[in-house]
């Protein structure tokens, strides 16, 4: 029998995850207006992660979080080089193709390596359960939320206090303005992207312990991302903190009160809906859909 | 009169781009836009156009009231514009660019092929015809964009700072042009920067600035006048008119 | 004597509209003539799927290619081709010619739908919609079972006879996707000399460029969204009728529908006979990937949608006119830089250079 306080915190500590997986995508759009539809292949990569490091050496997911951001960062950078930087100025359809085939690639490429089996991971925190806010809450969500919400808050910090973070988001801004002002534009993408991929690993190695891994598992989360995303505005940052709390909420009140079976419905046509009628997301800029770069 | 604009006003948030406009152009006049960075020249033309809704006043075309019609829906009426930052078909040869200008009026693809191969020769692109846009240089993309917008027949042509970025030999062209096509009867509406240039075309001219209309009349009237001259033209250039 | 001259002229003008098409008029026409001289089954099949594909991905064309609305979602028009054959067939035993405009008139409105959202959307955005919706589709038809049998899908009760649209042998079928694909095929020549057409490209190059020139775009763009959906969801019923079973976790899927993106993109966007050459390689790839890799299932379907990725990221990036027409391009333009350089050493050695 679930409380409201129950659902509450549950929703909470959910969006926080859902936070960190949306944030990189936000940020690579903001800054680079290309929208990854590759996304959630690289949390697939995270949670694939999570599960080797647990099965072959006993490594705890949660400690494998310090191997994967910086490990995804150099992934990122590593596909900005090969792939991204070619397209950053090339019309809408040969990016979208391009992140598209990109993800069909890396889905196939788990499937040969790693079959399409189901994988779990139960490191030995996922079994306990604490109390919190009156709730009884899952050990590893709580951890999970925690990191998620640590390096969310860092990236925070660092758009916000840095040198370098402020030259991002100039070039969101403006990039040509950018450019003129000697910003290396190419550099203040590559670095973007991988933030972006970094952040979206390791949620990937914290949601392992709670969902079955297998080589299309992103498309689930990267569903809700983009939802959350285009909720708070494509871009924007806080917006996607805060869209995510509501997906969030959405997912686990939705859960509770009409079952899982309708829900991916729902994810859909509340894209859709958002999509119809306030296409900038509660927070973005009206009329951003319509302005191309 | 062909083109009335009447207190025509637009504003985008708070800020005020149009004030209280009017204009006047009559058949086979030519009449100039000048004014500063700023002042609401393309502004205006978007608005005439039909590509921006205009927030007060209004615009009659031909004795239609146009205000607020969709863009498509004016340029088949016979008011035809240009892009300041010119938009070739990139991936269309010259004569196709062309062709689909002159589908505006002609309902048959061979009909409208030849229209436009009379105006390529006339815009001498004839050696051009099949090189795609995107391959032309600016002068040529500039030239392009008239011929593509004379194509449609229109009764009156906005020409949205067609001379800046060419070379003086490629500006001599689009002037003889200009007025080849002005001596044909067509009404034109010029938005101009360079003053050498738009002077001694104009019949009349009319000056913006701060989204007002600062002074209109003849060029000679217009450069002598004080306002404009402290808002924009600058002394050296008065006193090289005098 | 002029008259004669005339008639030279107009017989001129038609075998030169002709000769454009040959690489269509050899393909369909081998199509053709293949029934009568092949009789392996497997073979046949191939081809017919060949000529299906190319239709389906010609389909996509018209909104894809020729208008630039760029959609991921085009099975939702394929599903309901598809399920209207079923559903029909099922619960109405109804015929699946009467079945065809049923599901046509369907996707044409959920085109008008998308045709609408076009208007309001720019690329990854209007993607991402269409995306949705032929995911809500899915959805709909793998929890419906009243209606659809849900998850499980539907086996279409096989009932022979051209009323039916069933065919106990191959060769009916293979004349059936001959006239498809011809079919298709027409309207992306339409598309390519007709008013409609030129404007359309005028819109897909630069809307508002289109639009100072009188075009009215957002009709254009609707209209070629709705037609595209139209011919997608005829396709799905053939193509229902042709495989015999309905599967909402196939006919709905992401993946479907990037297949007919992925072969349009390489065999050339925006032509007529492009996404039937992309048809045909693809195909032909996924046959014989599927003979040297019999063993593993998963090992199958990784490997080629690996190559299907891998293609797509290169194609889009470095053959943007299709894999067929930049390599015709390259042969071509080799040999008139081959002609060149002989009249060149021609002249040279007449001295007239």
């Amino acid at each position: 029998m679930a409380t409201i306080s129950q659902l509450l915190v549950a929703s909470v500590l959910l969006g926080g995850v859902y936070a960190l997986v949306s944030i990189g995508l936000t940020l690579i759009f903001g800054v680079m207006r290309v929208v990854n539809f590759a996304h959630g292949e690289f949390l697939m990569l995270g949670m694939y992660l999570a599960f080797w490091g647990f099965t072959l050496w006993g490594v705890d997911p949660y400690l494998a979080v310090v191997v994967a951001l910086p490990g995804f960062f150099l992934l990122g950078g590593i596909t900005y080089l090969v792939v991204m930087r070619g397209i950053i100025s090339s019309s809408h359809s040969v990016q979208i193709f391009t992140t598209v085939g990109l993800s069909i690639a890396l889905q196939s490429v788990a499937l040969l390596a790693w079959t399409s089996d189901f994988r779990f991971v139960r490191p030995p925190l996922a079994e306990v359960t604490v109390r919190v806010a009156g709730a009884s809450v899952n050990l590893a969500a709580l951890i999970a939320f925690g990191v998620a919400m640590a390096c969310t808050l860092a990236l925070f910090a660092f758009l916000r206090w840095t040198h370098v973070g402020m030259v991002m988001r100039a070039t969101a801004q403006d990039r040509e303005a950018a450019t003129l002002m000697g910003i290396n534009t190419d550099l203040v993408h590559g670095l973007t992207f991988a933030l972006g991929i970094a952040c979206v690993g390791v949620a990937g190695v914290l949601l392992a312990p709670r969902y079955p891994v297998y080589p299309t598992a992103g498309l689930q989360f990267i569903l809700i991302a983009f939802v959350v995303v285009i909720l708070g505005g494509l871009g924007d940052m806080v917006g996607a903190l805060i869209g995510s709390l509501i997906v969030a909420a959405v997912e686990v009140f939705g859960s509770y009160l009409i079952g899982t079976a309708w829900r991916e419905v729902l994810y859909f046509l509340i894209l859709l809906a958002v999509l119809m009628f306030r296409p900038a997301g509660l927070f973005g800029q009206r009329g951003a859909e319509n302005l191309g770069t | 009169m062909l083109l009335e604009l009447t207190s025509v006003s637009k504003r985008f948030g708070g800020l005020t781009a149009l004030r209280d406009v009017d204009l006047q152009v009559d058949e086979n006049e030519l009449v100039g836009i000048i004014g500063p960075n700023g002042a609401g020249k393309t502004t205006l033309f978007n608005v005439i156009s039909g590509f921006y809704r205009p927030d007060g006043g209004a615009i009659r075309f031909d004795g239609q009231d146009i205000s607020g019609h969709p863009a498509h829906a004016i340029a088949r009426l016979g008011l035809c514009r240009t892009f300041q930052l010119v938009k070739p078909f990139g991936n269309l040869s010259v004569l196709q660019n062309v062709t689909i200008g002159a589908l505006n009026r002609e309902r048959r693809v061979e009909r409208a092929r030849t229209v436009a191969e009379e105006i390529i020769e006339r815009c001498r692109l004839g050696p051009f015809r099949d090189v795609p846009g995107k391959s032309l240089p600016i002068g040529l993309r500039k030239r392009l964009e008239v011929a593509r917008a004379l194509a449609t027949q229109p009764r009156l042509l906005l020409l949205d700072e067609v001379m800046s970025g060419l070379n003086p030999t490629e500006l001599h062209e689009m002037l003889d042009l200009i007025r080849e096509l002005h001596a044909g009867g067509l009404a034109l509406l010029v938005i101009e920067h360079i003053m050498a240039v738009i002077m001694p075309l104009s019949q009349r001219v009319v000056v913006l600035h701060h989204g007002e209309k600062l002074a209109e009349g003849p060029p000679a009237a217009v450069a002598a006048d004080r306002r404009v001259i402290d808002a924009y033209l600058g002394e050296e250039f008065a006193v090289a008119e005098a | 004597m002029n008259r004669l001259l005339q008639l030279s002229t107009q017989h001129s003008a038609l075998s030169t509209r002709l000769r454009r098409h040959w690489p269509a008029i050899v393909l369909f026409g081998i199509a053709a003539l293949a029934p009568t001289f092949v009789r392996d089954a497997y073979l046949l099949d191939t081809l017919v799927l060949i000529l299906l594909w190319g239709a389906l991905a010609g389909a996509w064309n018209v909104a894809g290619g020729y208008a630039g609305q760029v959609s991921l979602g085009h099975a939702a028009f394929f599903g309901l081709g598809a399920y209207a054959a079923a559903v029909t067939a099922i619960h109405w035993e109804l015929s699946a010619w009467l079945a065809m405009p049923l599901g046509a008139a369907l996707a044409t409105l959920v085109g008008l739908l998308i045709g609408y959202l076009s208007n309001r959307l720019r690329g990854p955005y209007f993607a991402l919609a269409t995306i949705g919706l032929s995911q809500v589709l899915l959805i709909v038809a793998s929890r419906w079972r009243e209606l659809t049998r849900g998850g499980e899908g539907i086996p279409i009760p096989f009932r022979p006879g051209f009323e039916n649209l069933a065919f106990a042998t191959k060769q009916p079928w293979v004349y059936l996707a001959v006239l498809f694909a011809v079919l298709v095929y027409a309207v992306a020549v339409y598309l390519e000399s007709s008013r409609f057409g030129y404007q359309l490209a005028g819109v897909r190059e630069d809307e508002n460029a289109a639009e100072a020139l009188g075009i009215d775009s957002r009709r254009l763009k609707v209209i070629a969204i709705a037609v595209s959906a139209f011919l997608t969801s005829i396709l799905g019923t053939v193509w229902a009728q042709y495989v015999g079973f309905v599967d909402p976790n196939y006919v709905f899927s992401f993946d479907l529908s990037i297949k007919f993106a992925l072969m349009t993109i390489i065999g050339g966007i925006a032509t007529g006979i492009g996404p039937f050459l992309g048809a045909l390689l693809i195909t032909l790839l996924e046959a014989y990937l599927r003979a040297s890799f019999s063993g593993g299932p998963a090992g199958q379907s990784g490997i080629y949608l690996v190559i299907y990725g891998v293609a797509l990221m290169l194609v889009v990036r470095f053959l943007p006119r299709g894999l067929v027409l930049e390599l015709a391009d390259r042969f071509r333009w080799r040999r008139r830089a081959r002609r060149a350089e002989a009249q060149e050493g021609e002249q040279v050695a007449a001295g007239t250079h």
